[in-house]
């Protein structure tokens, strides 16, 4: 009986160091725990800005493309327009250069199709980067449970500014409000006689 | 390539850029009449009040995902008969085999080119 209690303690001590050893080792972590879920939200906004910017980008290309297909569009109904005069007034050598232009014409406005159908990157990209936020908010959501589990200490401000991540998430968010538009170069360059 | 070239072509998609591109392709094709939803619910409700001829439609929106969507018009009495062509990232087999147990009328993976939506197009009004 005695040895069986003497066990019973010795496993008891094991399990208490095992769990001292676990919490100190998390209280060692905290900071970058800290600096960490703090760090997350950010860089999921940022995430979500650059599906923005690749939607926007895409936008303006498939803009400028629809114009390029509207006027392949009316090109070919004039130069057909015009081939058919020619081939009434027998020129029929004419007709036919011209008649290879619309070929050519034809030819572009698949590329320009092409270009359009090219564009379906950006839904792959904004599909993941979806994903990615998702995962970014579980996984912060995962280190606030230990931060409030474990009861660690300190400011999440402060932590978040610490490190090679802390500091690069910094430049993104300062380039938010600090990146020069065109317009302000162009004002700052013709101020040094540049025209 | 339409049977009827004032056929109405519902284009089913979250994101604003895959229904412009799908929306160009229709066109070149000889689609002029095309509609747009954002996702299942709203699709299912133009389905309802108006007349098409023609779905093609993204597999993962919000509110209601293109699988769902297909499965409602399939059994909608007023709706079955009307062709449903997915386009999606989702590749996998199983999604695949969903879709056509669901009744889809073919499916396209992205990223697509427009010749591949010109035969899947051209495979359903044949």
């Amino acid at each position: 009986m005695h040895n069986q209690e003497y066990k019973l303690y010795e496993e008891l001590g094991a399990l208490a160091r095992f769990v001292d050893n676990a919490k100190n080792a998390i209280s060692t972590a905290s900071p970058q725990i800290l600096s960490s879920s703090a760090q997350l939200p950010t860089a999921a906004s940022h995430l979500s800005d650059l599906s923005k910017i690749t939607e926007d980008g895409t936008l303006e290309v498939m803009r400028l493309t629809e114009m390029m297909q509207d006027n392949h569009s009316q090109i070919a109904k004039d130069l057909f327009a015009v081939v058919e005069v020619l081939r009434a007034m027998d020129c029929v050598g004419l007709a036919g250069r011209l008649g290879n232009v619309t070929s050519v014409l034809a030819q572009d406005g698949k590329y320009l199709t092409e270009i359009m159908t090219a564009l379906s990157f950006q839904d792959l990209v904004a599909q993941r980067v979806k994903k990615l936020v998702a995962i970014l908010d579980e996984v912060q959501g995962k280190l606030m449970k230990l931060v409030v589990v474990f009861g660690l200490q300190g400011s999440c401000e402060a932590a978040s500014d610490k490190g090679a991540a802390g500091h690069l998430l910094k430049q993104l968010e300062e380039s938010k409000t600090t990146a020069m538009k065109q317009k302000v170069a162009d004002d700052i360059l013709a101020q040094f006689g540049f025209k | 390539m339409p049977a009827d070239p004032s056929m109405k072509v519902l284009v089913v998609d979250d994101m604003v850029t895959m229904r412009r591109i799908v929306k160009n392709i229709l066109k070149q094709l000889g689609f002029g009449n095309v509609d747009e939803a954002e996702n299942g619910q709203e699709a299912l409700q133009k389905l309802k009040t108006d007349t098409f001829g023609f779905v093609v439609s993204d597999w993962n929106m919000p509110v209601m995902t293109g699988i769902d969507m297909l499965r409602a018009i399939r059994a909608d009495e007023k709706l079955k008969a009307i062709p449903v062509l997915m386009v999606t990232a989702e590749a996998q087999q199983s999604n695949l085999i969903e879709a056509v147990q669901a009744g889809v009328s073919n499916y396209i993976v992205k990223p697509f080119t427009a010749e591949t939506m010109q035969e899947k197009i051209a495979k359903i009004f044949k």
